[in-house]
Order: structure tokens, then sequence, then C-alpha cells
């Protein structure tokens, strides 16, 4: 008999949560919808309980689950749907996904090396050679047009030249770097930095080649994610920092989940519980009257995708707005903004249709005269980008960090000399 | 060529399903007390598509229902067994939004909430409520006539649908209503509203458009009993207002909001709480809310509080709204019920659903359209045995027979569906079932469209 650790029965099948689905969105389909994976959840459970194979099809439905947490933001009875699919995921045998995911990431030299690929997607010559490889087959196809939207090189000066600080708070906070963010958009993660200490933090870097788990997780390798969550811990604990901060939403989401992943595990549940106090998003470190008023005016005008990891997993919704609108950067709301973008983890990568489908109702949906898309989540930027890209669009996606550090900023030489 | 081909011949391949896995998320919709076996599932794309699949399924006797959002709670969307379910979720664009004419023109799978959203940038609004108007459709609005918390001032969906193009069980397109409100000889739109889909398939609706009232103020009372709030309402209604909302729920209900996704932080140990809503013009509003204030405190109210921003009337609409879905914190499942009763009678209602409470030793909660005597009883269970769903299903047939003899109705606005038929059978007199099943014959003659619903003929 399997072991479900994740409860759904207080399901009552009202169905509220039907129009939030992204799955269900697309295909219009009661099985693709977070009341639908519960009915489907049970029979998969009991088959695999019973020793069956289960039915491919349930399966399959269930399997395009992005994970974006949706319907557990609006459930009235918090059904943890995302959730109880993430750990199915696990038991479900011969997933192909997971050995991409072994191999790029299961360690720190997997990290490092990940970050050093992501980087050469950067290039521009390389650029031009994906954007050829598009529309070859499953998974490359996808995979080329996803790093098509990674941002031209970014090159990642040294931590030290970044130094200026406001008024101290005396708080120390501990900054994380993470795989993806430090590949491909080291600029954003030394900017972040650098306003963090404007903001008058102390700020501590965590550079390690660390993940948070999450990719693991939802590839449904648990024990994996756990490991990289103890060292994680552990370097935090002996920091002494106040904070734990990341501006990547999909690892903030993680990190608060911590508790929960431990939850069987008496020497660390504590530990982890502890952790997960101390996270913060950025966004929610940012004092807005710290920031100083903008020297430029009337910039143009930028539109907000909210990062379902930011939005639905951590209820963070209005600071972003909140921020640009105090940087004085007008903000036209695009349709469905909250809406998944397909990108997901690598769901992109092991769910191409589905995963494309969403990313162009996302594009389709940015409002005429936006120039940027201002996001929060690494996945989003690059999925949102090979979006935006495709359809020869004139606009780009963009960290909410970038768009603030270039209004308030950008132009001083001290700027360009600290952060390339 | 098989039933299969022909389908696919008309939406395509993608767009017809009978796996085993996909029919079993079609077998029930929010009310589980009973499912269904249906063979296909087919999503249309319009109303052209819809009128080729039906005209094919009557060529061939097949049964089939419509379904919107899945919400209804009297089993409406349950498929008959051996059909077809077509699903109108890709039918979900909202035409058209005329600012002038305030009016919308919709397919049948726009969700309530969306339109609403839609007509925002306008000023307006769609005025019927539905608690769950985040995932019903127009086209689910109009078959059930959904109510909603603010229909209480503004009249539910029958007082807000101008037009309807509807196909019929035979496959013909006709157009009910008119946007000149000049009606036919015979209300064919008023007999469709409400009707359950078991009439014909409305693919598209032109609805009016309400401006957004500019001012309104939302109350909370709290009461230490039911027969205090209940005198409250009396009062308020007495006094001559028709305020936009009325609202009660009692101790258990508030518990489980409470543990929900919108806690406002009601005090404990209380007997009821009212939500009372004023809106109109701001100098209207403000003498009503005095006259509102004023009954809440003469019917010792324990506490009496206006909402202080958007963002707290928000909390509370939503906290009372998810009431329902709620219940899953409490129970494992829940059946509520949609009794009517005069205004007045509401402490005898409620002590009759105590006394059945105690009687069959099932918790209940109850949330109510107070200002209008609908009653939302939820009766709470854990399992699915045969006996312990008799049981639920006997103590509701009890509740309703009590706001029968309180002078009631069996249904406020969830319909009759699979649930109620047994108790519209006592409702209503042979002659006058006779007549309405007569309605039904005429439009459905082969009795192919949502059959088994409404009468308990099994037609
Ligand atoms: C949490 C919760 C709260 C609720 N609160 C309220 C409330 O406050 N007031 C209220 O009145 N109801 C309420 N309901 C009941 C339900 O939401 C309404 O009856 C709603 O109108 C159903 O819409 P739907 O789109 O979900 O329809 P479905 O459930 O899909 O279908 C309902 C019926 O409509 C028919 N139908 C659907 N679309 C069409 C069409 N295009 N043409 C012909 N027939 C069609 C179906 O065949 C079926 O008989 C609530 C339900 C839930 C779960
Ligand atoms: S998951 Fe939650 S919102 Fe969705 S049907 Fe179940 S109880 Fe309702
Ligand atoms: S987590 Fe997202 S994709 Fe999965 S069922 Fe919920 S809303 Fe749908």
């Amino acid at each position: 008999m399997k072991d479900f650790q994740v409860d759904t029965s207080m399901c009552v099948h009202c169905g509220l949560c039907l129009p939030s689905c992204p799955t269900y969105q697309v295909t219009g389909s009661e099985s693709e919808s977070p009341r639908g994976r519960v009915v489907l959840l049970d029979a998969v459970r009991e088959a695999l309980s019973s020793g069956r194979t289960p039915d491919p099809t349930a399966w399959g439905a269930l399997d395009h689950c992005l994970d974006c947490r949706a319907c557990e933001a609006v459930c009235p009875a918090h059904v943890p749907v995302g959730h109880a699919v993430e750990e199915l995921r696990g038991l479900v045998p011969g997933r192909p996904s997971l050995l991409l995911n072994a191999a790029a990431l299961g360690s720190p030299s997997g990290v490092r090396r990940f970050r050093r690929w992501v980087r050469v997607a950067t290039r521009p010559g390389v650029r031009r050679i994906l954007r050829a490889g598009t529309s070859l087959p499953a998974p490359w196809g996808p995979m080329l047009s996803l790093a098509g939207g990674a941002p031209t090189s970014q090159s990642a000066p040294s931590q030290e030249a970044c130094r200026e600080s406001g008024e101290g708070l005396g708080v120390t906070v501990r900054f994380f770097w993470g795989c993806v963010m430090e590949g491909l958009y080291a600029r954003t993660n030394r900017r972040s930095a650098e306003l963090l200490r404007r903001l008058g933090y102390v700020v501590q870097m965590e550079d390690a080649p660390l993940c948070c788990g999450a990719l693991a997780r939802h590839q449904g390798d648990p024990e994996g994610a756990r490991r990289w969550a103890r060292s994680i811990i552990a370097r935090f604990e002996e920091s002494g920092a106040a904070f734990f901060v990341t501006n990547a939403a999909g690892c903030g989401a993680a990190f608060k989940e911590y508790g929960a992943w431990f939850r069987e595990d008496p020497e660390w549940a504590e530990r982890a519980r502890a952790f997960a106090g101390r996270v913060r998003d950025l966004l929610e470190l940012v004092d807005l009257k710290r920031l100083p008023v903008p020297r430029r005016t009337a910039p143009d005008p930028v539109t907000v995708h909210d990062a379902c990891h930011l939005v639905h997993a951590q209820g963070i919704r209005d600071p972003v707005r909140a921020i640009l609108q105090r940087v004085g950067i007008p903000v036209v709301e695009m349709v469905e903004a909250d809406l998944c973008c397909g990108s997901a983890g690598i769901y992109n990568l092991s769910h191409p249709e589905m995963a494309r489908a969403l990313r162009d109702r996302k594009v389709g949906g940015i409002p005429p005269g936006v120039t940027r898309v201002v996001t929060s989540n690494p996945g989003c930027l690059l999925q949102i980008q090979s979006g935006l890209r495709e359809r020869g669009l004139l606009v780009d996606a963009v960290h909410w960090v970038d768009v603030v550090y270039d209004a308030l900023w950008s132009g001083k030489g001290e700027d360009r000399a600290a952060l390339g | 060529m098989r039933l299969w081909d022909e389908l696919i011949r008309i939406v395509g391949p993608r767009f017809v399903s009978r796996e085993d896995a996909v029919l079993s998320t079609y077998r029930t919709d929010a009310f589980t007390l009973h499912d269904g076996d249906p063979a296909l599932v087919v999503w249309p794309r319009d109303a052209g598509e819809v009128a080729a699949v039906m005209r094919l399924l009557y060529a061939r006797g097949v049964p089939l229902v419509a379904r919107g959002g899945g919400t209804s709670l009297s089993g409406g969307a349950v498929p008959p067994t051996a059909g077809v379910v077509l699903h109108l979720s890709r039918m979900n664009r909202i035409v058209h939004i005329d600012p002038i004419r305030r009016l919308a023109e919709v397919e049948p799978g726009v969700v309530n909430q969306h339109l609403s959203r839609a007509a925002h940038p306008f000023g307006l609004y769609y005025a019927p409520d539905p608690s769950s108007q985040q995932a019903c459709t127009l086209g689910g609005n109009l078959a059930e006539n959904a109510g909603g918390p603010h229909c209480l001032k503004y009249g539910v969906t029958v007082n807000h649908v101008l037009q309807a193009d509807v196909v019929l069980p035979d496959g013909t397109p006709v157009r009910m209503g008119s946007l000149t409100a000049a009606p036919g000889a015979l209300d064919e739109l008023g007999a469709l509203i409400g009707s359950e889909g078991t009439l014909g398939v409305i693919v598209r609706a032109w609805v009016t458009l309400l401006p957004i009232p500019p001012a309104h103020i939302t109350f909370m009372g709290i009461f230490d009993t039911v027969d205090d709030a209940s005198r409250a309402v009396s009062a308020v209604i007495a006094a001559g207002i028709v305020p936009a909302a009325l609202e009660m729920m009692d101790p258990l209900a508030v518990t489980a909001v409470e543990r929900g996704r919108y806690r406002v932080g009601y005090p404990e140990s209380l007997g009821a709480v009212l939500l009372a809503e004023v809106d109109g013009e701001s100098g209207r509003v403000s003498e009503e809310a005095h006259l509102v204030e004023d009954a809440f405190r003469r019917h010792s109210a324990r506490l009496l509080r206006r909402a202080e921003s958007e963002a707290e009337r928000d909390l509370w609409w939503a906290n009372r709204k998810t009431a329902f879905g709620a219940m899953g914190l409490l129970a494992r499942h829940y059946y509520v019920q949609d009794g009517v009763i005069p205004q007045s009678r509401l402490p005898d209602a409620l002590s009759a659903i105590a006394a059945v409470s105690r009687a069959y030793a099932l918790p209940i909660a109850n949330v109510f359209h107070a200002g209008d005597g609908n009653l939302h009883p939820l009766l709470l269970y854990d399992d699915q045995k045969p006996d312990t769903v008799r049981r639920v299903v006997q103590a509701g047939h009890e509740i309703l027979s009590a706001c029968l003899a309180l002078g009631g109705s069996v249904s406020g606005e969830h319909g009759i569906g699979i649930e109620k038929r047994e108790d519209l059978a006592r409702q209503y007199t042979p002659a006058e079932l006779r007549m309405q099943r007569a309605l039904k014959d005429a439009f459905d003659p082969r009795g192919l469209i949502n059959p088994g619903k409404i009468f308990l003929d099994g037609r």
C-alpha cells in the first residue's frame, strides 16, 4: 500500500476553482481542471496502491498540471491539488524529465555546469543558431525556443564592486543567487543586492552553487530536493543573517514550504520551519519610503505578469505595482495577469504543446503601447521573452529589479562601472 | 457512419472524447449525491456546431445534457445514462459590450464574474451575483434562473435577460425575446429561463448591464440569537428599505468560513452574523444606512460595524460567498438545501431545521439570503455509504416539508434537477405538474434533452 501524504478529501466538488486553472482555460475539459484532477487522483492512487498501472489518460491529465497553485489560492477548502500531483509524480516511475533534471541540477558541480551552459545561450552567434532550430522535434525544438528567450550576455561583475549603501537599518540579510538567475541574469542578481544595500540592509551573498530544490521536487524527486534544502538551511543557520532573500518567485515559494518538506523528519522539521519563517521575497523587503523619487519622468508604460509562485503560492500581488508606481512607471494591466505563462519549472520542455498555448495566450494579452513585461521569476522571463521573440514583438520581458534600477540609477557612471 | 465519426466530422477529433478517465470527471456537478454515466463528451466551438451535433443526436435518438461551469447544486448537469455531455466551455467569448444601450452579447460559457469585470471600464456591471459567480456561466445562470446575495434589490437572472439564441432539441435554431422590449405573443424567453436545460441549448444571450452604484455602505451585525437577527431583518424591511443585500450566517457556518480562505475574524460565541448593504445615490444611501443601523441596534446587535474600506467590504463578501466550499473543512461532504419561507417565519424555520439536525444526528450549518427568506441549510456528513446518503436525503426532504408547512417553497434558486423531484411533486397539484410537463413535451417531444430532471416520471 503506497503512502500518500497529501490529502484532497476535503474537496466538495463546488467547481469554484475551474476558471483559475490554466489547463482548463486552454482545453475546456473538466479532466484538465483541479476538480477533475481530484477525481483522477483518487483513481490513480487506487491503481498504484493495488499495484496496477494507472490509466494513461488519467495520468496524462494529472501530469499536465503546472503546479501553478492558482486553484489552491481560490479554493475555499484549501484543497492542495498542485501539491498532490507533485507528490504523485515521484511515485510514477520512469519519467524522462527526471533524468534531465538529475543530469543538470543534481549536485553543486551540476549547478556550476548548468550556469555555464545557459550562459552560452546568451552569446549573439549562438542565439542565431538557436533560432534556426526551434522547429526541431521535442525536446530539442522547445528547448532551443526557450533558450531563444535568454537575455543578451550579462557579465557577472565581482561582488566587491557594489558597495554604496543608504542609511543603515542594521539588519543583515542573506541574498540567494540561485541556479537559473545566476546563470542568465547575473546582473539582476547584483542589482538586487545593491538595491538591498541602498534600502539600508547589510547584505551577505549566498553565492554557492546551490539550487532551492523546487525543480527536483516538481519533477517528483523529493529526496533530491531535501538534500538541497538541508545544505541551504545549515548554511543560513551559521550565517547569523536575519532574513533569507530571493528575487526568484519559484525559489521563494519552495523555501517557504521547507517546513512541509520535512514534516516527517524529526531531526529537521523544526529547523526547516524556522528557516521558512525567515524567507522573504525581495519585494517584501522594499520599504517604499526608502526608495528615492525618480529623476526621469514619463517613461513608457509597462505591464505586470504575476508569477504563479509569487501571487498564488506566496500571495504577493500588490507590492510590485506599488514599487513601480513609486518610481514613476505607469502600469497598464494585461488581461489574465495572474494566469500561468506555461513556464513552470521545466514544464515547457516536458509538455511543449500546453506550454506554448499558454505562452501565446500570455503574449497575446499584452496591451498595446507597452514596451516591457515586468515579472519576478527567471522561468517566466525566459518563457515570455521567447514568445515575444518568436512573434517579433518589440517588447521585452524584464525583472522588476532591472526596471526599478534603470528608472532610479542607470546612466550614472558608477552604475555602469559597478554593475556591468 | 458511426456517431463517433460523425461527431469528429463536426467538431474535430480533439473536441470529442469517450475515454473513461475523461468521462469519470463528468459524472456529477456540484451536487454529489447522484451521479450519471455519460458515453461521450463534446466541446463545440460555436452555435453552428451545437446545432449540427444536436441534429445528429436527434436523428439517432441519443440523449444529451448541456454543461456550463458544472456548479449546479441540484444535479442539473448530471448526464443521462449513455448520453452526451455538450460542454460549452469553449464558447466563452464576450461578443460585444454596448455601453450606450447598457447591454452585453455573450456566448453561454462566459463566466458570470468575467462579464462584470469586462463591463467595469464602462462603469457597468452584471447584477445577478450567485455566490458561485467566479465559476458559474451565463448559460447555466439562465438555465437555473440564478439569484445571488444582491438579487434582493436588483432581481434575479430573468429580470436581466433581453434575448437569447437557442437550439431546440431537433437542432433548429430559434431566437427568443427581443432587444426592443416588445414582447411577442407568448413569452418563450420567460419559459426558457429557469427551465434547467430541459427545453433547448442556449448558444447566445443578450443581458442588461447596470451602472455601478455611485455609493454603497456595507454593515456587519453580530447578534446573540437568531431571533434577534431575524427581527432586525424584519425591521429593516418594515422601514421601507430594499437593501442591496441582506445575508445571515449561523455559528457553524461562521466556524467554517473562518477556517477558509477569507478569514474576517468574527468574535467567538455568536448567535448570528448579519451582512447588509445599501447602495445608490450617496444622499439616499446615508439615509438608509441610518435606518439599517437603527434597526440593528433596536434588536440588540452586540456589535455593529461599517466596512471601512473597499478591501474590507470585499473580504466580508468573499468570506460569505465561499461558505459552501468551506464546508469541506468541517466534513467531507455537504448537501445544501434551498427552501424558501416567508421572511417573518425565519425563527420557526431555524428551529425546525435544528430539530431535524437532532433527529438525524447530522450537523447542519445555515447560510441564507435573509432578506427574501431563502434558506441554505448545509447538511454535513462524512462518508458516501448508502445508509448515510439515505439519511441525508431523508433529512433534506423533511426540511423542505417544514418549509412548505410554513407557507414557503422547495427551491429558491438552485433548481429542482434530480435533487428535488419528489419535493416538487409535493408542492404542486397534479394539474399544475401536468401543465409543466406539457410545456416540456412541446419543446422536446422525444425527451432527449436533459431527461430525468424536474419530473419524477423519468422522462
Ligand atoms: C459554492 C456555490 C454557490 C452557489 N451559489 C448560488 C447562488 O448564490 N445563487 C444561485 O442561484 N445559485 C447558486 N449556486 C448554484 C449554481 O452556481 C447555479 O445554479 C448556476 O447558475 C449554475 O451555472 P453553471 O454554469 O455552473 O451551470 P451547470 O451546473 O453546468 O448547469 C446547470 C444547468 O444548466 C443547464 N445549462 C448550462 N448551460 C446551458 C446552456 N447553455 N443552455 C441550456 N442549458 C444549460 C445544464 O444543463 C444544467 O441543467 C451555487 C453553487 C455553488 C457550487
Ligand atoms: S478543489 Fe476546492 S474549489 Fe475546486 S472543486 Fe474542490 S473544493 Fe471546490
Ligand atoms: S496547480 Fe495550476 S494547473 Fe494544477 S490543477 Fe491547480 S490551477 Fe490547474
